[in-house]
């Protein structure tokens, strides 16, 4: 099982993928684009506990949910929490994602994505305000919509199709 | 070395120890963050670190507004050059009767024995990056300690209150949009002079709070803040008023308002610097 793998998970696949992902949240977004952005962070962390959990997992998380937090000027901690949930819940199920397809796949993530954002939204409920509306519920499905993107773009690249054949 | 396919058991913690552990960490920080702002040194690191990659990021969006700029018909820039002409001779009427407003002012001010008002400087920012809280909303400025910003400092566009500095790093800096959640503008309603308190509501609205049920306000009043806070200066336009309505169960108004400054829109920004003044007693 290590033998195509260790190409595809290489430590500068890895890096070079949360640094872009890291530079796209730095972008100038604003209105609409704004609210449905995809948690690109978020994203690149699960992808990768999901294929090199021995690589990247609790600590990564915390530490670049700091950094969301930072970005967000919210409470320090806010999204660091709620990240590592998230590498929790792909842990916990991982043996189950790997098995389906891209589509499945996203849709098994959109509940963990949702419950991660469930945890942002409690903790600053708890520590800061409560929150202005359910649009805070949005950037769950853009996320969802690149977790799909991203799984079924690297499934091409590796030359499968997009649906099992079973 | 485990060989492929061999049970290995390892003496590492299993994920739901460590998720505590990390919980733990995540809720220190939390509590040291918004109890003691420990932290704060932290955050000034990390805006050192990503203020050259803002930078560098915000460049394709203005190369692509300068290409756009560029492109823009001739018909349109004379328009626009006529309207700003009539702009122009308006304001230079107003500006002569304001400085005939200003000697008389100082002059009954010298006849009062009042103090003069202290002249305001500005800074001129640039808002670099939005931020993406839905727990208060902010924007970060290209300006900070080094230009002589400091926390609490109002921040206006051209056409009213923008927000208000909360947080200040040596290279940019963090302003709390007037919009936003209790986030609070002392203003008063410019037709009939009536004091309030307006509060941001979120999603880019504010409400004036506490208004008793007999009020004179109807929709396009507009308000100014009052002064008597003494953070912002009195007369910045903050909002107007866009419904008002009786609730069933409360003895005030609900009076819900637009902001007039384009917090979502406006690119550059003034922060108007002046010592607070202290009454004396």
């Amino acid at each position: 099982m290590n033998a195509p793998n260790q190409m595809f998970g290489s430590w500068s696949h890895i890096l070079g993928s949360l640094t872009l992902a890291v530079l796209l949240e730095q972008l100038p977004w604003a209105g609409w684009a704004l609210a449905l952005r995809p948690d690109f962070v978020l994203v690149g962390v699960l992808f990768w506990t999901l294929h090199q959990p021995a690589r990247i997992g609790f600590a990564t998380a915390f530490f670049l949910g700091l950094l969301a937090d930072f970005q967000d000027g919210a409470l320090f901690g806010q999204h660091a929490i709620a990240y590592v949930i998230g590498v929790y819940l792909v842990l916990f199920l991982r043996l189950r994602l790997l098995q389906f397809d891209p589509f499945r796949q996203a849709a098994q993530l959109f509940p963990i994505l949702l419950t991660v954002q469930l945890a942002v939204l409690l903790m600053g409920w708890l520590a800061v305000n409560p929150p202005a509306g359910l649009v805070i519920l949005l950037p769950v499905f853009g996320s969802t919509v690149l977790w799909y993107l991203v799984a079924g773009f690297l499934r091409l690249w590796h030359g499968k199709g997009l649906q099992d054949r079973t | 070395m485990a060989v492929p396919g061999q049970l290995t058991f390892t003496r590492r913690l299993g994920p739901t120890a460590r998720l505590l552990i990390w919980l733990l960490i995540g809720l220190g920080c939390a509590v040291l963050d918004s109890r003691y702002h420990m932290l704060d040194g932290l955050r000034s690191g990390i805006s050192l670190l990503l203020q050259p990659v803002r930078e560098t990021l915000r460049a394709p969006s203005e190369v692509a507004a300068e290409l756009g700029g560029f492109f823009t018909r001739h018909r349109l820039l004379q328009k626009e050059r006529d309207t700003l002409q009539a702009e122009r001779a308006q304001l230079l009427v107003s500006v002569n009767a304001a400085k005939e407003l200003r000697r008389e002012n100082a002059e009954l001010r010298a006849l009062l024995q009042m103090k003069t008002r202290p002249g305001q400087q500005v800074v001129h920012a640039a808002q670099m990056y939005q931020g993406h809280d839905w727990f208060a909303q902010r924007i970060t400025l290209d300006q900070g300690g080094r230009a002589g910003l400091r926390s609490g400092l109002p921040v206006v566009d051209a056409t009213g209150l923008v927000g208000q500095v909360t947080r200040v790093y040596p290279g940019s800096s963090e302003v709390t949009l007037v919009s936003s959640r209790e986030q609070l503008t002392p203003v008063f309603i410019e037709r009939t002079g009536q004091r309030g308190l307006a509060a941001g509501s979120g999603q880019s609205q504010l409400e004036l709070r506490y208004m008793p049920a007999q009020t004179d306000i109807r929709p396009g009043d507009r308000l100014l803040t009052s002064g008597i806070d003494r953070v912002y200066p009195a007369g910045i336009p903050v909002a107007r008023v866009s419904r008002v309505s009786r609730s069933q169960s409360g003895p005030y108004l609900r009076v819900e308002c637009l902001p007039l400054a384009g917090l979502d829109r406006s690119r550059a920004v003034l922060v108007l610097i002046a010592e607070p003044q202290v009454i004396p007693q």
